[in-house]
C-alpha cells in the first residue's frame, strides 16, 4: 500500500469517476450485498458514525433511542452522506425501521431511499417465498440507480465473489493466532470491507492470508467478543494493553455476518442464483436482529469459545439496543454454566473509550488471567 | 381433564360472576359509607361495573384454564380470531402488565427480571411480564400456563424478543406472525401474501396444539364477531366527538380491555353495545366526562398507567378533557378491513395495516384526522421510554401538528408502566405550564 488511504468520500468519488459506480449508504446490519455488487453499486455501510450526534437533527430522536439511529439521522441530515446516491435501510430493529420513515418522509434524506425487509423467525416456506420476492423487489428498485438490469449471470458472479470474501474473512477470524496483525490492524482490515469495492477488499484479505504464520503469532489471554460494532476501536487497544487479544468474534458488524464455507448458500453455482441468495441470507451465524433464538445464539457462542480457546467473554452492547439486550441473560447463563467469566460493557458509540470502561476491561482480563493461573 | 373443564366453566358461569357481584357490592357499600364523590369528573359510567365484572371473570376463569382448554398467550395485535374457533383461552401479557402498572407493581416485578440479566432499558411491559413469570407473582391470582405463545410483530419487534424469552423459559412453542413494515399507504402484494401464508401456517400449528380442526364457518363467525366488535368500539369512541364529550379518553384506556382481550367473542360485543348506548344517552342528556369541558385534547401513545388518575385529574380540574387517543383508536381502525367471507386474507390486510406498522406520514394523517374530527385544540404526545416504535418521530410529529393545525402540542417524557422513569413534579409542572398557555 502506498500513500495515505483515501477517505470514504474520496473513495466514493473515485469509484464513480473511474468505474461509473453509483454508491448507496447502508444502515446495519444484514442486507443482500451480493445484489448491490451484481448491479455495480458500491455499498458504504453507516455504523453511526461514532461520537455525539452532530447537526440540527441531533435532537429529533429521543435520548432513549440507540446512539446508532440518533447519529445516523444527524449524519444524514447534516449532509454527511451527500457523496452517495441513495440510502438502504434494512429492517434491523424498530429504531432503524423508524429512522427509515423519519429521514425519508420528514426530512433528513431527500435522495432515493430503499428498504429491505428481511423476514423474522425461522426459514419457513412462507418466509422463503417472501424473502425471494423482497430481494427481487429491492433489485428492481435499485436497477434505475444502477443504470442496468440484474442478470442471473451477474448475480451468480457476485455470489461467488462474496463467498470467497466470506471464506477469507472466516479464515482470518477462525485462525486468529496465526494472523500476524494486532487486533486494531486486523479489525481495520476487516472493517474496510464495509466500504471497499468487494474485489479490492478480497485482494487485501488474500494478502493478509498469504502472510499467515505456521505457528501462533499472537499470544495473550484469548477473549471472545460479541456485541454490535467495535466502536470505539480503542476497546481493542485496551484489551491488547492488558495482554488480551480477540480470539473469536461475534460482533454484528464483523463475525456475525460471516458465512462460513459449507453453510447453505456458500457454494453451489449450479443452483438458481436467487435460491442461493435466499439461502445465503439465512446462513450467517445466529443474530437477534434476524430473530434467532437466544438459546441458539448462546450455543453458537459457546462453540465459538471452545473452538478458539477463549477464556473470557466481552459482551459489548449499545445502550438501548433491544435485540442485543434481550440475549444477554441467555448468554450469561450459558457461560456461567461453564465457569467462563462474562463482562457486559454498554456503550453509546462514543468516540473515545471512557476511563471507567478501560478500568473494567483491565479488571476483567486480570480476573480471567487469575482464573487461568489458579 | 373433565374436572378441570367443569371448574373452568363454573368459573365463568357461576363463581366468577358471583365474586364479581360481591366485589361490586362491597365497593358500593364503601362508597355509600364514604362522602359523596365531588370532583372535576362527570358522573361515573354505569357500564364500568359491567366492565369490571367481565374482566374479573375473564381473569378468574383463566386460573382454571390450563388443563381444561388450550391456552395461548398472545400479543395485543395478534389475529386472535384464528384461535377462537379452536377453543383457546387467550391471555394478554400486555393487558396483564398494564394491570401491574396501574397497581404500581412494576418496580418489584422488573427487579426480578433485572436480577436475571434483563436490562432496565428494555420495554417495561416485557420486564413486568418476565418478572411475573420469574417471581411467580401476579395481581390476578394466577395466570394459566400457556400451551402456545402467539406473537405478531405489527406492534413492535420487542414482542418477538420478549416471547422468545418466554418460550425458552416455559418450554412452550412460539408461533410468529411477522408483519413487515408498510412504507406507503398500502402494503405490497408480496408482503400481504407472506402474512396470509403465515396465518395458514398458524392455523395448522394451533390445530396441532389444540387437537381440534378449524371449521371454516366457525372461523368466519369469529371474524364477523371481531369486525362487529371493532366497529362497536369505534362507535363508542366516535361519541367523544360531541361537545361535551360523554366520557374521557382516559376512561377509554380502561374500557378498551375487552376489545384487546376478548375480541372475536359475543361477550365483547355485548359489552360495547351497552357502553355505546350509555354514551349515546349521555350525549342526549348533555352529560360530560368532565363537569366543565373548556378544552379538548388528543393523547398520543400508550397511557402512563401508574399515574393515569393523577394526570387526568390534573387536567380535568382545569377544564381539559382528553377526547381522543391514537392508542384506543388503533383497535377501531382494523374493522373496515376484516371480511368474514375471507377471514385469513382480510386478517392479513387488517393486522398489517395497524398504526405502528405503518410509516410516519400515515401516523401524522391519523393524528391530524383525530384532532380535526374531535375538535381538539391541543395534544399531548407521550414520549414513552418503553415504546420506541410509538415514540420515534414524535419530535417531528409535534412540530407538524402544531404548524398544520395551529394547536398547542406538548411532548411529555415518561414510561407506560415503570414509575422509576417518571419525574412526577417536573412532569406536572410541564403539564401545568402547557395548560396555562391556553388561557
Amino acid at each position: 500500500m502506498t500513500g495515505p488511504r483515501p477517505t470514504r468520500k474520496e473513495y466514493v468519488a473515485r469509484q464513480r469517476a473511474l468505474h461509473g459506480r453509483p454508491s448507496v449508504a447502508v444502515l446495519p446490519v444484514h442486507y443482500p450485498k451480493e445484489l448491490l455488487t451484481a448491479l455495480g453499486v458500491l455499498a458504504v455501510e453507516l455504523w453511526g458514525p461514532p461520537g455525539p450526534p452532530r447537526g440540527d437533527a441531533a435532537g429529533r430522536l429521543q435520548p432513549y433511542v440507540c446512539a446508532l439511529a440518533r447519529n445516523a439521522l444527524a449524519f444524514l441530515a447534516s449532509g454527511g452522506a451527500d457523496a452517495v446516491d441513495g440510502v438502504l435501510f434494512p429492517h434491523t430493529c424498530d429504531s432503524i425501521q423508524g429512522l427509515a420513515t423519519l429521514a425519508a418522509d420528514f426530512g433528513g434524506w431527500s435522495r432515493p431511499a430503499f428498504t429491505f425487509l428481511h423476514p423474522r423467525g425461522p426459514p419457513r416456506p412462507s418466509a422463503r417465498a417472501f424473502l425471494r420476492a423482497e430481494l427481487r423487489s429491492l433489485a428492481a428498485a435499485l436497477e434505475p440507480l444502477a443504470g442496468r438490469s440484474l442478470t442471473p449471470a451477474k448475480l451468480a458472479w457476485a455470489l461467488e465473489l462474496h463467498a470467497e470474501i466470506h471464506a477469507a474473512r472466516a479464515a482470518l477470524l477462525d485462525q486468529r493466532p496465526r494472523v500476524a496483525l494486532s487486533d486494531p490492524e486486523l479489525y481495520a482490515l476487516l472493517r474496510r470491507g464495509e466500504w471497499l469495492w468487494p474485489e479490492e477488499h478480497l485482494a487485501e484479505l488474500r494478502a493478509a492470508r498469504a502472510v499467515m504464520a505456521d505457528r501462533p503469532a499472537v499470544q495473550g489471554v484469548p477473549i471472545l467478543v460479541s456485541g454490535y460494532v467495535p466502536e470505539p476501536p480503542a476497546i481493542l487497544e485496551a484489551l491488547g494493553a492488558v495482554g488480551a487479544y480477540v480470539a473469536a468474534d461475534d460482533y454484528a458488524a464483523v463475525g456475525r455476518r460471516v458465512v462460513r464455507p459449507g453453510a447453505p448458500g456458500s457454494a453451489g453455482p449450479e443452483e438458481d442464483p436467487w435460491d442461493r441468495l435466499v439461502a445465503r441470507c439465512w446462513a450467517a451465524p445466529p443474530c437477534p436482529t434476524r430473530s434467532a433464538d437466544p438459546g441458539a445464539r448462546a450455543a453458537h457462542l459457546v462453540a465459538l469459545a471452545e473452538r478458539s480457546g477463549a477464556r473470557g467473554v466481552l459482551l459489548h452492547v449499545v445502550k438501548f439496543c433491544e435485540p442485543e439486550l434481550f440475549d444477554v441473560p441467555a448468554i450469561r447463563q450459558a457461560f456461567a454454566a461453564r465457569g467462563t467469566p462474562v463482562l457486559v460493557l454498554e456503550g453509546e458509540l462514543e468516540a473515545e473509550l471512557s476511563a471507567q470502561a478501560v478500568t473494567r476491561i483491565e479488571a476483567f482480563v486480570e480476573l480471567v488471567s487469575a482464573r487461568e493461573a489458579a | 381433564m373433565i374436572l378441570r373443564r367443569v371448574q373452568y366453566e363454573a368459573a365463568r358461569r357461576v363463581v366468577g360472576p358471583v365474586l364479581a357481584s360481591l366485589d361490586a357490592w362491597q365497593r358500593r357499600l364503601r362508597r355509600r359509607r364514604g362522602r359523596p364523590r365531588a370532583g372535576p369528573f362527570g358522573p361515573p359510567l354505569q357500564s364500568t361495573r359491567k366492565l369490571k365484572e367481565l374482566m374479573a371473570v375473564h381473569y378468574y376463569q383463566g386460573r382454571f384454564a390450563d388443563g381444561a382448554v388450550p391456552v395461548a398467550w398472545v400479543t395485543s395485535g395478534f389475529p386472535v380470531e384464528v384461535l377462537r374457533p379452536l377453543g383457546f383461552h387467550a391471555v394478554y401479557p400486555e393487558n396483564h402488565a398494564a394491570i401491574c402498572g396501574v397497581q404500581r407493581l412494576v418496580p418489584a416485578l422488573s427487579d426480578a427480571a433485572e436480577a436475571e440479566g434483563f436490562s432496565r432499558d428494555l420495554c417495561s411491559y416485557a420486564r413486568t411480564d418476565l418478572g411475573s413469570v420469574i417471581a411467580g407473582r401476579t395481581p390476578v391470582g394466577r395466570l394459566p400456563r400457556p400451551d402456545l405463545l402467539a406473537c405478531c410483530t405489527n406492534i413492535c419487534q420487542t414482542v418477538l424478543y420478549w416471547y422468545r424469552a418466554l418460550a425458552e423459559r416455559l418450554g412452550v412453542p412460539l408461533v410468529l406472525v411477522d408483519t413487515p413494515y408498510v412504507y406507503g399507504r398500502e402494503a405490497k402484494p408480496h408482503l400481504l401474501r407472506y402474512v396470509r401464508d403465515q396465518l395458514e401456517e398458524l392455523v395448522r400449528v394451533a390445530e396441532r396444539v389444540s387437537g381440534r380442526r378449524t371449521e371454516p364457518e366457525a372461523l368466519a363467525e369469529a371474524a364477523r364477531l371481531a369486525k362487529v366488535g371493532t366497529d362497536l368500539w369505534g362507535e363508542c369512541l366516535a361519541l367523544g366527538r360531541h361537545r361535551p364529550a360523554p366520557w374521557t379518553a382516559i376512561d377509554g384506556f380502561f374500557h378498551m380491555a375487552p376489545i384487546v382481550s376478548l375480541r372475536g367473542t359475543e361477550a365483547c360485543n355485548a359489552y360495547y353495545r351497552l357502553l355505546r348506548d350509555e354514551l349515546a344517552d349521555r350525549v342526549r342528556r348533555g352529560v360530560g366526562g368532565i363537569r366543565d369541558e373548556r378544552h379538548r385534547l388528543l393523547w398520543d401513545n400508550l397511557p402512563i398507567w401508574f399515574a393515569v388518575r393523577e394526570l387526568s385529574t390534573l387536567f380535568a380540574e382545569r377544564g381539559f378533557n382528553f377526547v381522543c387517543t391514537s392508542y384506543t383508536n388503533a383497535w377501531a381502525e382494523a374493522g373496515s378491513r376484516i371480511d368474514p367471507a375471507d377471514p385469513l386474507g382480510s386478517a392479513a390486510s387488517a393486522y398489517t395495516h395497524v398504526i405502528l406498522n405503518q410509516d410516519l406520514p400515515n401516523r401524522l394523517g391519523i393524528l391530524r384526522r383525530l384532532a380535526r374530527d374531535y375538535a381538539a385544540d391541543g395534544a399531548v404526545l407521550h414520549s414513552d421510554r418503553s415504546c420506541k416504535p410509538y415514540s420515534i418521530g414524535q419530535v417531528d410529529l409535534k412540530e407538524r401538528l402544531a404548524a398544520e393545525l395551529g394547536i398547542r402540542v406538548l411532548l411529555l417524557e415518561a414510561d407506560h408502566s415503570d414509575p422509576r422513569a417518571w419525574a412526577a413534579e417536573q412532569g406536572e409542572n410541564r403539564l401545568t405550564a402547557f395548560m396555562e398557555g391556553f388561557a
